[in-house]
Formats: structure tokens, sequence, C-alpha cells
């Protein structure tokens, strides 16, 4: 009863495959198309929530955002030293930004204004300040900004500086001290840098509010117990912590990926059809073979066990040909097409590479999608198969 | 060996029931060589069918060894068959991208056997047929002659105690017919049962055949 | 809803199961009625080929649903990142109400069909076929717990919510639990694991005397001994930890995943000794190559949970 495999059934299966070559190649390569989407889809899934864990890393611990029926407004400055006064809190900053509707490319720019002196809250933000003189700018009023901005005004005929409207029409000339490159591309590329004092004049704020506010905790198991006081003392404000982001993103993924899994399985189970279809349909020479089979002493048992292994191998080996091939065009070619599915198409996102993250859960769950299912399929034309009365078939 | 007492068997044709086989008793010994003399649509082949275990007759009873191979569930039928009973088919039925070694030894697959033994089963039977020096071609290359010594070391390859043959010669010239017969003296000489069915008159006048059985219109004349 | 891929695979292998387990259902209704071995009608001719559609269909239903057992709790884990409270399987399990009771009955399926394989086995192996209809009739039966684990298991998903905080198996699995976990507490550790051991001896005992149906009850006990005794007492050697009492924490990575290795020796052996008793019952013959096997696994899944308390012991001085 335990499972031994009969090797040389085996080699009849594969010999039989080989036979009915022209069937058997096109199942195969439909089957790892759809095993290849598959597993391309999930390995995307699964690199971009690698890369946004470790871009989260980098976000404030927690977001306070003020809310006025029921939209977001401007944070009071004088909130921020308060919020000082609660156990557990070691750094609360201010933020000063927005995005900046650019009509002519159609994009957004994302704005951030900073302050010299001020403890940044992102790391990316603390090497920026390192590296640009944050006083020149101040004094100058000029404004740094990533790759991705420089082009897009490039393409509209600004070089080195650019003309920002106010919200109460007027022009504010902001020359560009700089372009930085980043690591952290996603964040980046589309980034505004310039001092507090012109984000407050390009976005028309008052000098005492800001846009919201970053707290930082001494402890990182704090951060539930910290909301809960900061909600109690302002109700009107709404936290948002890590993770959250991190819940939320997942959830986006896993709601993507199922969204696109659903659409799949109406394509695989088209296929289904199709294999049962084929499988069934057997040749007159195929019946023969059959009949032959039993003749010579084979029972229908033997010719199930041959047909099981006929489909196992077929879908076994498509399965192993697509993983393959998907993690070459996940990370080797990077995906393109496919993975414009997640990010979304936006001309400021760029390209970033995709990092290699393979586990075994995903190898499994692609398995259990592909070859169980395949072999469902089968399962019945295999048994009308061995039920040929060998009998009909010899006359 | 062989027993069959008042078997009977019909088919359906369209709405109607035709008998092929009609109360038929027969009984052969262990060694005997028994040559089945009869038209075609005598019912020769059924009759070897219900023996061989490939049909269920619809009353009466089939032994074979002492087994009621009418009564046995499929898979132990085809064991039975696999192991005692080696069927010569008319038209060889063998598979044809198949080489010469692969289509005799096809018969023992299920058995899962060693592939040491499965070797030497049949290297011996190939070169008791004289076939040996083919085993790497593929049967639908082979001559008619070449495939229908094939076809024999295929039946002998599982030492089988009994052999059936279903019109052996229909397709073959009188050259390879009397070296077919050949092959059965010497396999009567070994001591292996054997029933041929045919209506070939090479068969009716040989030496080592012990009784000739005729079969009219599915019933023993 | 919430659809990740592992909860779409569950549920489409599940569809799958249940569109041949009609298919083998109507089968062995055939079967169960209409079945004679001596006759050979055309009709009995055609269950006899359909008999091995049934069979096919229920092996290949049996071998899938291993690796899904297994594959459902590291659903289950996985999701534990998502929901908030639960640090484990145990939490997303018991997020439902039933959710426990559908873990309980993927487990009794899984007794079930290995047991109807072993008949299947004993009876296609014997030339008169003599538990086919037996066969049958049993899988009429047994199909019931196949077709509510499948509704439970896609209500279990569609109730899961995100949003519902969940206990952790540390409270779950607590003296202070208002599930009837609790009950379990209510006795000294000492007598579980003295069942326990106690059951493990009655096995050697049924072995000794190759009593099949000894060898049935001492190996259901042991089953159910060792679950109480792992969580009651064992576990807590296994995290070193005096209140960590979960039964699913074990198949973490924190853990190295031993808890696979030792489900999988208990299930394997206490499957084994209570099929080979029932087949032995049925067949009026022993099979000792199932006791063998059995104890080999039982005694196995002994030794590894006691390594822990006497390690621990060994390297402390003192028990937890």
């Amino acid at each position: 009863m335990i499972f031994n495999m009969n090797f040389l059934l085996l080699d009849y299966a594969i010999r039989s495959l080989m036979r009915r070559f022209s069937k058997n190649f096109f199942i195969f390569l439909i089957l790892s198309l759809l095993i290849f989407l598959l597993a391309s889809v999930l390995m995307i899934a699964d690199a971009i929530k690698l890369e946004l864990n470790s871009t989260l890393k980098t976000l404030p611990q927690i977001t306070l955002q003020r809310f006025i029926a029921g939209k977001q407004s401007d944070v009071p400055i004088a909130r921020a030293e308060a919020l000082l006064d609660i156990e557990g809190i070691s750094s609360v900053t201010p933020r000063v930004w927005g995005y900046y509707y650019f009509k002519p490319a159609g994009v957004n720019f994302s704005v951030v204004g900073i302050d010299a002196y001020e403890e940044q809250y992102s790391s990316t933000l603390t090497h920026l300040t390192q590296r640009f003189d944050m006083k020149l700018l101040a004094n100058k009023e000029s404004m740094i900004v990533g790759e991705g901005v420089k082009k897009i005004l490039a393409e509209n005929y600004y070089t080195d500086f650019f003309n920002f409207i106010t919200p109460d029409g007027q022009w504010k000339r902001v020359p560009i001290a700089g372009v930085f490159h980043s690591d952290l591309a996603l964040e980046s590329n589309d980034l505004i840098i310039l001092p507090k004092k012109l984000a407050y004049a390009i976005f028309g704020m008052e000098e005492s509010k800001a846009t919201d506010i970053v707290v930082k905790v001494a402890n990182v198991k704090e951060i539930a117990t910290i909301v809960q006081k900061i909600t109690a003392r302002y109700p009107d404000m709404r936290a948002i912590t890590q993770d959250d982001i991190r819940v939320s993103y997942q959830n986006i993924f896993d709601y993507k990926s199922g969204f696109f899994l659903s659409l799949f399985s109406v394509s695989a189970f088209a296929f289904f059809i199709i294999i049962y279809d084929k499988t069934s349909g057997l040749s007159s020479e195929e019946k023969r073979e059959i009949g032959i089979l039993k003749a010579i002493g084979w029972s229908s048992d033997d010719i199930v066990k041959e047909k099981f292994y006929e489909s196992f191998i077929l879908s076994l080996g498509a399965f192993l040909l697509s993983i393959s091939c998907a993690l070459f065009y996940v990370y080797a070619l990077q995906a393109p097409l496919l993975r414009n599915l997640f990010m979304g198409y936006s001309e400021l996102k760029p390209t970033f590479l995709l990092p290699f993250s393979f586990n075994l859960s995903m190898v499994i769950l692609l398995f259990l999608l592909s070859v169980p299912i395949y072999i469902a399929a089968t399962l019945i034309p295999s048994w009308r198969a061995s039920s040929l009365d060998a009998d009909e078939v010899m006359r | 060996m062989i027993q069959l007492h008042d078997v009977c068997k019909s088919f359906m044709q369209g709405d109607e029931s035709v008998f092929a086989l009609r109360q038929i008793s027969l009984h052969v010994k262990r060694g005997e060589c028994v040559v089945l003399k009869g038209n075609s649509g005598s019912g020769k082949s059924t009759l070897l069918s219900l023996i061989a275990g490939l049909a269920q007759p619809n009353s009466g009873e089939v032994s074979v060894d002492g087994r009621e191979i009418s009564k046995l569930p499929e898979p132990f039928s085809a064991k039975l068959r696999r192991q005692k009973i080696g069927f010569i088919f008319q038209k060889f039925h063998l598979i044809p991208h198949l080489t010469a070694l692969e289509n005799v030894i096809t018969p023992l697959i299920p058995e899962n056997l060693s592939l040491s033994l499965l070797d030497e089963k049949a290297k011996t039977s190939m070169e008791q047929c004289g076939i040996a020096h083919k085993a790497q071609m593929r049967v639908n290359r082979l001559s008619g002659g070449e495939q229908q010594r094939v076809a024999i070391a295929r039946a002998l390859v599982n030492n089988p105690l009994l052999i059936l043959a279903d019109e052996p010669t229909a397709n073959l010239d009188e050259n390879l017919s009397r070296e077919l017969i050949a092959q059965f003296e010497r396999l009567k000489h070994q001591g292996i049962t054997q029933l041929i069915a045919t209506h070939d008159p090479l068969f009716f006048e040989l030496g080592f055949v012990d009784r000739i059985i005729e079969i009219k219109n599915g019933e023993l004349v | 809803m919430s659809l990740t891929p592992e909860i779409i695979a569950l549920l489409t292998l599940d569809a799958i199961f249940c569109f041949f387990g009609l298919i083998a259902w109507v089968v062995a209704f055939r079967i169960a009625f209409h079945w004679n071995a001596k006759a050979t009608t055309p009709l009995q001719y055609t269950l006899s080929k359909q008999s091995y559609l049934g069979a096919i269909i229920i092996k290949y239903i049996f071998m899938l649903k291993l690796p899904l057992f297994a594959f459902f709790i590291y659903t289950c884990d996985k999701l534990s990142s998502i929901i908030a409270g639960a640090m484990c399987a145990a939490g997303v399990v018991n997020s439902v109400d039933f959710g426990l009771y559908l873990t309980l009955f993927k487990l009794l399926n899984l007794y079930l069909f290995g047991f109807w394989l072993l008949l299947h086995y004993a009876d296609v192996n014997d030339e008169k076929l003599p538990f086919t209809r037996l066969k049958f009739v049993l899988f009429l039966l047994f199909s019931l717990p196949l077709f509510a684990e499948i509704a439970l298991e896609v209500s279990f998903f569609s109730s899961l919510n995100i949003s519902k905080i969940v206990s952790c198996c540390g409270t779950l699995f607590s003296a202070a639990s208002d599930s009837y976990m609790s009950l379990l507490f209510v006795v000294d550790e000492r007598i579980w694991v003295g069942l326990f051991y106690g059951s493990f001896g009655m096995i050697l005992l049924a072995y000794g005397l190759k009593n099949r149906l000894l060898l049935i009850v001492s190996n259901a006990l042991f089953l159910i001994f060792a679950i109480i005794s792992l969580i009651i007492f064992f576990s807590t050697y296994v995290y070193e930890l005096p209140t960590h009492r979960c039964p699913f924490c074990l198949l973490q990575k924190d853990y190295y995943y031993v808890g696979y290795a030792l489900y999988a020796f208990l299930f394997a052996g206490t499957f084994l000794g209570m099929g080979g008793g029932v087949l032995a019952l049925l067949s009026q013959r022993t099979q000792p190559r199932f006791m063998r096997a059995s104890l080999a696994f039982n005694t196995l899944y002994l030794l590894n949970i006691s390594a822990y308390p006497l390690v621990y012991f060994l390297r402390n001085g003192v028990c937890l």
C-alpha cells in the first residue's frame, strides 16, 4: 500500500506522451503560459511588498492629521509643543508639505518644506540636509529637486528655475539649486525640497499651521498607548501608525492579487474544459493501444496509473518550466508590462529594481494551483479510457 | 488446463440479441495442442476471448489453470492473463511506435520487476523466436515475418502455461506460416498447452496436434 | 472577505472536491443499492467499472487533503499577521465561532478517508471483493462530514474579519478562558500526563496481546490524551514559558517548525494503529505491518515530546 513507484510504467508514460507529441505539446504550452502568468504576478506582488516594507521602516512611526468636518485640515503648530508633555514621546516635528499640480505635464510634484535647524524625521531628508547646504537654500530661496522633476521641467523648457503659481495667482520664481539622486527611488523621484517659508508661500498656508505632525516614540511597543493618549487630548486628530500602513498595503496587495486570481481562474476554468475535452477524445489508435494493453494483461488500474503518470509528468514539467521562466522574467527582465498591474501607471513613478524574494510557501501555493487542478481535469477522461472494453476494440 | 462448462455468449446487434456461442463445453488437458477449426463468424475468436478472460459469458463457467476466470474481478483476471496466458493475435496487435524489445516487455510492466530480470526474460524470449538481433528497431519498420516473431516473443515472455492463437497465419505467406507452425511444434515439446483457432488447412494434418475441434455457428460439432 | 492567494487556492480545491465528491456520491449510491458480486448482468458490469471511478476520486481527494491540512494551518498562521490580536494560527482559527470545529472536522475527515482507503485496499486485494458494498455505504456516510467541512471552510473564510480584534493563544488556552478549554485545567496536569503515558502502556499491551479491539481503543485514547497533555503540559516546555500553552505556535519558525513533525508522528501512529485494528477485525487477519509502523510512530512522538521537559529539567534543575 505504501506508494511504490513503478519506473517502467513511468517510462512507458513518458514515451506515450512523446508519441502524441503535438497534442501534448499544445496542452503543455498553454498550461505553462497560465502558470507563468500566475507565478509572475505573485512574485511581483511579493517583491513590491518587500520593497514597500523596507520603505515603511523609513516612514514616521506616528503621523498625526487633523480632521474638520471629515476633511483633512491644517494643524496649529502650538499643538506640537503641547504634545511633548506626553510620556514616551521623544520628538515631535510639524511638517509642511503638499502636492503641486503642474498642468502642462499633467503631473503632481510632491513639495516638502524643510528647516535647516530641525531634526529631520526621515533618513532620506537627513542625508539631503547634510549633502546640500540648507542655509544657503533658505537665503537664496531656492529648491532641490528629484531627477524625475528635473526631467519634466526640462521637457517644459524650465532649465534652472521654475515659476510656481500661488493660490492667489501670484508667480513665485524659484531657482533650482541642485538635483538629488536617492536609493529610495519610489519616495523621492517626484520630490521638490525647499525652505519652509517658501512652502508656506506656494501653498498659501498660514505660518502658524502645519500640514501634519510627525511623532517619534522612545519605545516602539508603546505606540498604541501613546496614540490613545494623543487622541484623548485632541479628539479631532487622527493617528496613522507604521503598522496601519503595513496592514493596508498588505490588504491592497492581497486584494489586487486576489482580484487578478479571480479573473485568472475564469481562464483557468476555460482551460480545464479544453483539457477535459482533449483528453476525453481518444483517437482510434489510442483506443486500439488500450485494447492491446488490456489483452496482454494490463488491468484497468494499471491503465489509470499510467494515465495519471502522464498527467503528473506533463503538469509537473509545465510547472517547473513556468517557475524558472517567471523567475527570469520578474527578476532578470524586471517584469515589463505586468508590473504596472500593481504599480499603477504614472509618469513619475520610476524604475526601481524588484528585490529578489523567493520563498517555499509560494512554490507550494503555485504547485497547488496548477498540478492538482490539471490532474483533476484528466481524472474522468483517464477513467473512461481505462474502462474501454478490450474485446470490442480487438474486433 | 482449460475447462468450459455450458458456456453461452451473446451480443447485442441493434435491438436483437445474437448468439455467438451456445452451450459450449470443452476440456483441454495440460500440455495438449488443440486446433479449433471453423470459418469466420463461427465464434472462434469469442471463445478465445472468454478463455483469456477478456469477456464474460452470459452463462456457464470458464476455468483456466483451476481458477474460474469468468468470475474473477478484472484486476485478478488481468493478472492471470499476464502471468499464465500468452495471446497471439491475427493482426499481431503490436504497438507501432515502440521498438521490438519494448513491445516484448510490455506485458511485464505492471509486475514491477527489476530491470535485470526483465532484460533477462526479454532476451530469452526474443532469442527463442530468432528476433533478438532486431531488438532496437521500431516494429512498424519490421517485415511481416519479423513482426510475427515479435508478437510470439511477447506472448512467451512471461513463460505462460497456455498459448491462445487467433488465426495466427491469416496475414502470412506459406513460408512464414510453416515457420510459425515449427514454433508451435517447439512449444508443444516444451509442454505448453496450446489452443489455436484457425481455418488454415496447413494446421489440419500436423503430427504434433493432439485434437482438432470443429466449431460451427457457435456450437461444437 | 479577504482574498489572499492562499485562500483562493484552498477554495478552488474545495470546489473541485465538492464536484468530484458529488460524482462519487452518486456512484456510491448506485453501488450501495444494486451491487451484486455474483451477478453477470450488464448493470453489475457497469457498476464494477464505476466502482473504480469512485475509488479513484476518493484516492485523489485524500491524497490532496493530507498536505492541504498542513497548508490550511499555514494559511491561518500567515493571516495572523493581518488580523489584529492574532499571533499564530490559533487566534485566526478562533476568530470565527466554528473555527475550531472546522479544524477538528478536517482532522476527522483525514482519519475517515484514510480508513476508507485501508478498507479499499483490503477489498481490492481479495478475489471475492468482500467489502465493496460496505465501502460505498460507508462513503455515503463519510461524505456528510466531507461536505460539511467544505461548507464550513467557505463560510470560515468569508467570515474572517480583519478589523475584529481576536484573542491570542495565551488567553485562549488558559484556565481563565471562557471556552471549554478552561475545563481541561480543572484537572491537575499530572493526571493528564499520567493518562497520556498510561494510554501508551495500553498500546504496548495491545501490541503484546495482539488484541485488535484494544489496539483501536488504546490508539484513540492515546490521540486524545496526547493532544490534551500537549496543550496543558508539554507545550510549556517547548516554549519554556509556563503560561504559553498553544498547540499552534509549535508550527512556527521560532520553534523550528517542530510542530509539523510532532503532529505527523502522532497522527500517523494513531491512524495506523486504529486503521490496522479495524482492518484486522474486518479481514480476520492480523496486520503486523500496521501495528509495527503505528508503534514506531507513536514511540517517536512519545520520545520527542518527553524530551522537552527532560532536557529542560537537566539543563535547569527545576521544572516549570
